[in-house]
């Protein structure tokens, strides 16, 4: 900063460099792109199979028609199941969300290093760690078993709790990145500590805890093992979360997928298309939304 | 502050959105007669999902589900009071979940398990009860051995040696050929179960389609299937001895003659495996359901009652297709009987 350069600015083009410089660089440059394609080349491989075997499948009926009762046979739809996600991961969210956000505040904001705080971020940690079927079989002992029925309910609990610990530590991660002079300025400003979290705090983050948030809603759209375990099965419309079985995508991804008839699988990979594009409209949306909404930090 | 506000809201608007989006997509799903579900056994699964296509062509209010999450879950389901009406190929042990009692078993469908083979140049192949037995047991090794050349006197047997296919997975299927062998033949050693200590010329397989492949893809296996499986995977299928003596094919016909000849309890489990008869084929596995004693609803009773009657009745027309065999009549009727009496108009 302090240092004058005589002659204008720096060169920075790389064309002074040494031999060796230049041949390393060069070399970096063709590695990191390199490992950018190799990462690349799976999602692009997998996004091309699905639209290339789902697309087949897709109609406006295999949007809104039941689901066929039989593996074997060709028809039927996902209407049900397409319900089904939105319903279930909708209700997990809107239990996961707020209380894992809330939690993050209290981490960040009032626990910081206390004893409790450093107790529930571990064991948040622990939790991200836990096998989804365990969530499952938790909620089919605490939940399922007691109320005696499979229910679409059920299967929000246990997504709910395998979001809730990406949630709070997302979210706490993106409220350590406030800088603490804004805390400071609304302080100044002779705002409470709850109006300095509710107003400045929170809608600074708010871009990335949405990022966050919706990181953990994909992966429980696309859980299985507990929502077969808590869910259970229908071939119908099924509005109702907390009466009757229901179904959910993945879990009639699953269901096709390892049936051995021809019929079934074009369903999976039609219903794996469609579970695809809700999270892709999701994520689109949640930018959206948050592009609007977010503070203009300039 | 109105901003501020609106900025709180955006960062749960994901799940909100979720939520009033799928409100918009629901119907109304209500029918007037309740839905039951069934949870259990998938050996019969390709059966009962024709049947639940059939019973709904027959009865548009009727919803069944039936769920094929395995024998033991649907168990287990049934004594926590999850399901409706299980499946299951296997008796209710002590342990399984159903309480002594609370259920009775409705026999609704049979299916041969295949020994299946690879052996190029073989194709009608006989084995005797005894010869099976020494084979999966591991003390015939080679498809050129006299014991099975005294089965077959005209086939040209090579002398390749024989790799044995089993399941992998605790299974229904291994449980029954495992106990055929068991009651049928005195030099079996390896006794009977889910599982068994397979010798060590065996191959394992996940489930039956597993063990289809393994011997379509090794030269000198063989193995058990089941019929369904093993007719879609184009496999060959030896000739078993009877208990007759005769050499008879895993066809639906010999099913059927075989669970005439089986003797059925008093609580209509019944045991198909080697049952006498000319026609009969040896390796006969039994699936059943198990209906509530007590149902808490009465609605929910008659819709199980009702659809359990059309399994019995126009259901098992729908049986063959799927490569089961239909029950003889003397046993659809008693187990109608005994619906009639567990679950009374």
């Amino acid at each position: 900063m302090t240092t004058v350069t005589q002659g204008g600015p720096p060169d920075l083009s790389g064309k002074n460099l040494s031999l060796r410089r230049a041949a390393a660089n060069r070399a970096a440059t063709i590695g990191i792109g390199l490992c950018v394609l190799i990462a690349a080349f799976p999602l692009i491989l997998v996004a091309y199979q699905v639209v290339v075997r789902g697309g087949s499948a897709i109609g406006l009926d295999f949007l809104t028609e039941e689901i066929a009762r039989n593996y074997r046979t060709a028809g039927g739809g996902m209407g049900p199941a397409i319900v089904g996600t939105l319903l279930i991961t909708g209700m997990a969210a809107l239990i996961a969300i707020p209380i894992g956000v809330l939690g993050a505040v209290y981490l960040n904001e009032y626990g910081k290093d206390r004893p409790l705080a450093k107790f529930i971020r571990t064991m948040a940690d622990v939790m991200t760690g836990v096998p989804s079927i365990v969530m499952g079989l938790f909620i089919y002992v605490a939940y399922v078993l007691v109320i005696g029925e499979r229910t679409g309910f059920g299967g929000a609990l246990a997504l709910a709790c395998l979001m809730l610990p990406i949630v709070i530590r997302s979210t706490e991660e993106m409220l350590r990145l406030v800088p603490d002079e804004l805390r400071q300025a609304s302080a100044a400003l002779g705002a409470r500590k709850w109006r300095t979290t509710l107003s400045v705090v929170l809608p600074t983050a708010s871009s990335g805890i949405t990022s966050g948030s919706l990181l953990a809603v994909a992966r429980a759209a696309g859980e299985t093992a507990p929502i077969i375990v808590t869910v259970g099965l229908t071939y119908l419309y099924r509005p109702d979360l907390f009466a009757g079985q229901n179904t959910t995508l993945a879990a009639q991804i699953y269901r096709n997928a390892t049936q051995p008839f021809e019929a079934s699988q074009e369903r999976a990979w039609g219903a794996a298309l469609v579970l695809i594009a809700i999270v892709f409209l999701f994520t689109i949306l949640s930018r959206i939304i948050s592009a609007r909404f977010a503070i203009d930090r300039r | 502050m109105k901003l501020n506000r609106r900025a709180i809201f955006g960062t749960v608007t994901a799940g909100a959105l979720a939520l009033s989006l799928a409100a918009c997509g629901g119907d109304d799903g209500e029918s007037s007669s309740p839905e039951i579900n069934g949870t259990g056994a998938s050996f019969p699964d390709a059966f009962y999902a024709a049947a639940i296509e059939g019973y709904a062509d027959v009865n548009a209010d009727a919803v069944v589900t039936y769920d094929a999450v395995g024998s033991g879950t649907g168990k287990s389901d049934f004594g926590e009071g999850l399901n409706d009406f299980a499946g299951t190929d296997s008796l209710v042990g002590e342990g399984d979940g159903p309480e002594e009692g609370s259920y009775q078993y409705i026999p609704t469908v049979a299916a041969p398990i295949t020994v299946s083979y690879n052996l190029p140049g073989v194709e009608a192949l006989q084995l005797s009860q005894e010869t099976l037995a020494q084979i999966f047991q591991g003390d015939v090794t080679t498809w050129d051995d006299p014991l099975i050349a005294a089965d077959n006197p005209e086939a040209e047997l090579p002398a390749t040696e024989i790799t044995i296919a089993h399941r992998s997975d605790g299974s229904g299927t291994t449980s029954n050929f495992s106990m055929f062998l068991d009651e049928a033949t005195e030099s079996w050693t390896l006794g009977a179960g889910d599982t068994i200590e397979w010798p060590s010329n065996s191959v394992g397989g996940d489930g039956n389609t597993g063990v289809a492949q393994t011997i379509q893809d090794t030269e000198g296996a063989i193995g058990y299937v089941d019929l369904a499986d093993a007719t879609e995977s184009g496999l060959v299928f030896a000739s078993v001895e009877n208990a007759d003596g005769n050499f008879t094919q895993p066809t639906l016909e010999g099913t059927t003659a075989g669970l005439e000849g089986a003797v059925v309890n008093d609580d209509l489990s019944y045991n198909p495996l080697n049952a006498a008869g000319p026609d009969a084929y040896p390796i006969t596995a039994p699936t059943y359901i198990l209906i509530r004693t007590e149902y808490e609803d009465a609605e929910v009773g008659q819709a199980v009652k009702d659809f359990v009657e059309y399994l019995l009745t126009d259901g098992q027309e729908l049986a063959a297709e799927a490569h089961f065999a239909a029950l003889p009549e003397s046993l659809q009727q008693q187990a109608l009987d005994a619906l009639n009496e567990t679950i009374a108009d």
